[in-house]
């Protein structure tokens, strides 16, 4: 089957939860869904379709950005803006991208743990960096970031600058 | 850290960083008796935030960035990042930077796959064949460093081409150098396939069925040794694998014994391909002009590391830096797939278990080890855990 078919074929599998599809590259379909039919659709897809492999959980922080009049500063604006989690499957040169949208706040969307127990990695690793909840997940212990790193601090989003102390020595 | 009891699986994880061997982590197996029920895993000792880093930084700082993401696999953590900008800004590298690209690359998996072999024959207690396969190494290193100047982070890769090309004098110290390790490699196959102590650590010990391995995302060649029909370099061929394409190698057994020899047979792979590009260069430029600011977009760029697929996503906004650079290294996939099934095998084979999947492990500096039924807690390293492993077979 060529890359266009498979595409063809996880378009199908997910269409009853696809609310927009998108084709960023050619080997490529990014499928919208909304947060709360994650778990059927993966279910669809992987678990009973077998369709590929679930590479990586991307999660990406699209802010709103507004411009400074005074400075001229390109600043994030607090109340618009999304977060945004992609899991992708990849099926030999086929990507199809399973995207759903959060708010900053209750950015919450349910763990595919219980069918996929690989995914904890990178449930865990987008929920302490991009602060995504995943409910159900079953292990919220710090992956990456120190045990004293602050609760409700999330790096990789784009309002995070750094900590005000300088390191010491 | 609160050591896990109820969860009923294995998980141990690596971050977007990219540790090698030898560097701090923290496992915790629950064991009953001598069988693991549970484990997991705390890490980030070495975090060193670089897809944060790199929304700092402008296109070509990011090269040199994400090349230091792994000091073994540096080639093709910045070969994923050059083709992912060189998508995003729509042009195409030469095809004779290419072919170096893969010439690198395949260098590269060479020097990687022997590294693994003498560390999983340390593991297993197999000492001799640690100091051979390191020593041969030696001359695949050389290499490196004659046709790029550096022993690791060789730096090949610029956006739009590499930056290195190959004499005729390189060329013929690369022939000689691939005689030279193929002749060694044969050694090595009978070595992991006859010996009779060796085969007692691998030969039908942590086993991946197709199964588990298709479903689970196992990558590289570890889920190539399960069977499972997975490799970038022929699905989704990129830089010279169009032209220089390769054969995959599986083996059906999933276990340990075929781990080793799916690696080892792409050796023999890797010097076949070099061989070619080296005979089949094409000629022309090295490079060609990318532009300072990337147009915006998202690209998914995925190469085959030496220990499977590397995956990038890419966003640019438009500007002279990256939006958003997300980084999943292979290791990551085979720790979840590999472990999940992990559970159930012998406390004593997780040194080789653990190293079959050629992690690169930060890992195992303290290791915890809770006796499920008399909940005594007892801290070993990785050293109590090798040779606990050592003596146990015995």
């Amino acid at each position: 089957m060529d890359t266009q078919e498979l595409l063809q074929q996880a378009l199908e599998i997910v269409k009853e939860w696809t609310i927009e599809v998108t084709q960023p590259e050619e080997n490529r379909r990014d499928i919208y869904i909304d947060a709360r039919n994650i778990k059927p659709a993966v279910k669809a897809l992987l678990i009973e379709g077998r369709w590929g492999y679930l590479s990586a959980i991307t999660g990406l922080d699209s802010p709103e950005y507004q411009i400074d009049e005074e400075t001229k500063e390109r600043k994030v604006d607090p109340e618009k803006g999304k977060l945004e989690v992609l899991y992708h499957f990849c099926n030999k040169a086929a990507i199809a991208s399973l995207r759903i949208r959060l708010p900053y706040v209750g950015a919450e969307v349910e763990s595919i743990c219980d069918m996929l127990p690989s995914a904890s990695f990178y449930e865990r690793e987008a929920m302490e960096l991009i602060g995504i909840t995943f409910k159900n997940t079953p292990i919220t212990d710090h992956l990456i970031l120190p045990d004293n790193w602050p609760a409700g601090v999330y790096p990789l989003r784009k309002t995070f600058k750094g900590f005000e102390k300088k390191a010491q020595g | 850290m609160e050591p896990k009891q109820k969860s009923e699986k294995f998980v141990v994880p690596i971050g977007p960083q990219h540790p090698a061997l030898k560097e701090p982590g923290h496992f915790e197996f629950t064991v009953d008796g001598e069988i693991v029920t549970n484990a997991t895993a705390r890490l980030g000792f070495v975090h060193r935030g670089m897809e944060k880093g790199v929304e700092d930084r402008n296109w070509t700082q990011g090269l040199y960035l994400m090349e230091r993401v792994c000091g073994i696999c540096s080639h093709v953590h910045a070969m994923a990042y050059a083709l992912g900008v060189e998508k995003l800004a729509n042009v195409q590298a030469p095809p004779r930077a290419q072919a170096i690209r893969e010439l690198v690359a395949e260098l590269e998996r060479i020097h990687s796959h022997l590294l693994w072999l003498g560390v999983a024959a340390h593991e297993g207690g197999f000492d001799t064949l640690f100091m051979f396969s390191w020593r041969d190494r030696e001359t695949v290193m050389d290499l490196l460093e004659t046709i790029t100047g550096n022993r690791v982070n060789y730096s090949a890769n610029v956006l739009g081409g590499v930056k290195i090309d190959i004499s005729d004098a390189q060329k013929d110290a690369l022939l000689k150098g691939m005689d030279f390790l193929e002749e060694r490699t044969e050694h090595y196959m009978k070595v992991v396939t006859e010996d009779e102590t060796f085969l007692g650590r691998t030969r039908k010990i942590g086993v991946m069925t197709f199964d588990e391995a298709t479903l689970l995302g196992a990558i590289g060649p570890t889920g190539r040794a399960s069977g499972v029909q997975r490799d970038v370099r022929v699905d989704s061929p990129y830089a010279g694998y169009p032209d220089f394409p390769v054969n995959i190698i599986t083996s059906d057994a999933g276990d340990l014994e075929a781990r080793f020899i799916v690696r080892i047979k792409e050796l023999y792979e890797s010097y076949r391909l070099v061989r070619e590009i080296v005979d089949h260069l094409p000629e022309g430029d090295l490079t060609v002009k990318v532009p300072r600011r990337i147009p915006e977009g998202e690209v998914i760029s995925r190469v085959e590391a030496p220990r499977g697929e590397l995956l990038y996503f890419m966003k640019s906004n438009g500007s002279d830096k990256p939006e958003r650079i997300k980084v999943r290294t292979p290791s990551l996939c085979n720790w979840g797939s590999v472990l999940t099934t992990a559970i159930g095998h012998k406390l004593a084979d997780m040194p080789m278990i653990l190293a079959g999947i050629d992690p690169c492990f930060s890992c195992n500096d303290r290791m915890v080890m809770i006796n499920g039924k008399q909940s005594e807690t007892q801290v070993w390293d990785w050293e109590n855990l090798r040779q606990y492993g050592i003596e146990y077979y015995k």
